[in-house]
């Protein structure tokens, strides 16, 4: 006898299977390739001979990685720090004050969050260009915090809203002062999604491509994803084991995080569009 | 005893930021669309829509849009068909849903440019992998060169902007089925209505709000998509699998021709206004309800 939930399962894994199929094969692919032994690469066969786990060491040095991870902690902490330091007032204001503009300012940053770099990137350019900024991985640090403005106030005060105001009035009535109260009270209840946020948008700096493809032209300056992309743009011979190599470690740890972290972004997107 | 001035100086760094990126941008972008430009950027005379007109007299742009359409249209449309069922079946209880669900969310956590890479990879002509996969399986004779041509490279790369559309899609849909109560579908099965009754009676409608949204954000986002076609193809063979996004990037970035990148960046930006208008007007509606 099958109780209805093992059907269940088997009809809903086998409706699955396609996208389970195609959505693991990149990684596949990814892994596989990444642990052949080099003259292996090339052969049309899916298993490797045996795992070839030194790739991912000599990749650090053929690929350039460590310069590359630098570069990309750097821009992805500016626009982390920048964009979470600047949004905390903003969404701060946004939530617990009603003033003049309060709905026009909402409506910009719904505006702005539909914009994406790549229509603006010839302007970006020439911005940078005019301030000899070009190469400066400050700078495409600081395009990143300015261009995830709008997504880290929306989070942030969509968390915000959800904190009852009781707590911060029961703090004035015993005389607290609003700088006090916001430190001691407010801030303290708000670090999870502060957390939250932040990591977000560190993951979107992290994986952002066609600002750093255009701003950042030497290799010094490369953040992973272009570093990567070059290893494979424009040459005749690729080696597809160590670029596979660096894409699984610029890719995992970000992913695991992405993954765990996902359903707090669906809460807070959510949170943000229904209220 | 608030201070009024308060929120508005709370707001000001955010805003000023925000508008710099933005702002600057957009009106350089103005100047020089409207302008006879040099290939470094220097303006020259005023010329009005004369880098319009070029724009509307070159068949590149004209393909490019065309093409901008049915990949904006296939992707979106796809990851919806896909997404309805598979959010309907993750929102059933059944053994390992918790595993399915993280397998569905994965490209989603995966940088755009790391995935087409790996896909560039996979779809190599000679060595890779999908075809050893396609002759192992039987499935194909002899190798497909993927990315040589665009009537095979552009199907896949539709394909694997479905695929990475999919989650967020997923999630959506998610939200949505999670405020339909339970209680609905008892009295629907009390009723006698059988599974596709039931969905199209009432998962379907109470879905909708979530499609519509679903539809414009995806839109904007498929349409200013750079990174699966640019390390794919680059745009080619020969700019036949150009979308705006690329062709605007290789007239800035290859060819310097600034004056009608910038008339297309303006394009763009005029359509993406009236796909946030249609989303401002969406969520505003729901706000409201």
């Amino acid at each position: 006898m099958i109780s209805p939930k093992l059907k269940r399962t088997f009809i809903a894994w086998a409706l699955l299977a396609p996208l389970v199929v195609v959505t693991l094969f990149p990684f596949a692919v990814m892994f596989l390739t990444a642990v052949k032994p080099a003259q292996e690469v090339l052969t049309p066969s899916w298993w490797p001979s045996e795992f070839r786990w030194r790739n991912f060491y000599d990749m650090w040095v053929a690929a350039g990685f460590g310069q590359a991870l630098v570069n990309s902690l750097r821009v992805s902490l500016i626009a982390t720090i920048g964009a979470i330091l600047v949004s905390i007032p903003a969404a701060y204001a946004m939530s617990r004050f009603r003033f003049a503009g309060h709905g026009a300012f909402r409506h910009f940053l719904l505006v702005s969050q539909m914009i994406s770099p790549i229509v603006l990137v010839l302007g970006l350019f020439r911005l940078l260009a005019s301030f000899g900024l070009v190469e400066s991985l400050n700078a495409v640090g600081g395009v990143y915090m300015a261009f995830n403005i709008a997504f880290t106030v929306w989070m942030l005060q969509s968390y915000f809203d959800t904190i009852p105001r009781d707590l911060e009035e029961a703090s004035w009535m015993e005389g607290g002062s609003r700088w006090l109260t916001l430190r001691k009270v407010f801030l303290p209840l708000c670090v999870p999604a502060i957390a939250v946020t932040a990591i977000f948008t560190f993951i979107n700096a992290w994986n952002e491509f066609v600002v750093a493809l255009t701003m950042l032209r030497s290799q010094e300056s490369y953040t992973l994803p272009i570093q990567v992309f070059s290893l494979v743009a424009g040459r005749y011979t690729v080696e597809w084991h160590y670029v596979m190599a660096a894409t699984l470690v610029a890719t995992v740890p970000v992913a695991i995080l992405f993954v765990w972290l996902q359903r707090y972004l669906v809460r807070g997107l959510a949170l943000g569009a229904v209220k | 005893m608030h201070n009024r001035a308060l929120p508005y100086l709370l707001t000001l760094p955010s805003l000023i930021l925000a508008a710099v990126v933005i702002f600057w941008p957009v009106v350089d972008l103005i100047q020089i669309a409207t302008h006879d430009v040099s290939r470094f950027g220097q303006l020259r005379d005023f010329n009005g829509v004369a880098n319009f007109s070029a724009l509307v007299a070159d068949p590149d742009f004209i393909k490019a849009l065309l093409r901008t359409g049915v990949w904006t249209a296939a992707v979106v449309g796809g990851a919806l068909l896909v997404s309805i069922p598979v959010a309907v079946i993750l929102n059933t209880d059944f053994y390992g849903r918790s595993v399915a669900r993280v397998i569905v969310m994965l490209p989603w956590a995966v940088s755009l440019t790391m995935t087409a890479i790996v896909w560039r990879w996979a779809l190599n002509g000679e060595s890779g992998m999908l075809n050893s996969a396609l002759r192992g399986l039987g499935l194909a004779d002899q190798n497909i060169q993927w990315l040589a041509s665009a009537a095979t490279a552009f199907p896949m790369q539709i394909m694997i902007g479905i695929l990475v559309t999919v989650p967020f899609t997923t999630t959506i849909f998610l939200g949505g089925l999670s405020s339909i109560p339970d209680d609905l579908y008892e009295a629907a099965a009390l009723e006698g209505a059988g599974p596709v009754q039931q969905f199209k009676r009432i998962t379907f409608p109470l879905l909708k709000p979530f499609v519509n949204i679903a539809i414009v954000l995806n839109t904007i986002y498929v349409f200013n998509s750079f990174p699966i076609i640019w390390v794919m193809t680059q745009g080619g063979p020969a700019n036949s699998t150009d979308i705006l996004v690329t062709h605007l990037y290789k007239l800035a970035f290859r060819v310097g021709k600034l004056g009608e990148a910038s008339a297309v960046s303006l394009v763009m930006l005029a359509i993406l206004l009236v796909f946030t208008a249609i989303y401002i007007r969406l969520a505003m509606r729901g706000e409201r309800a």
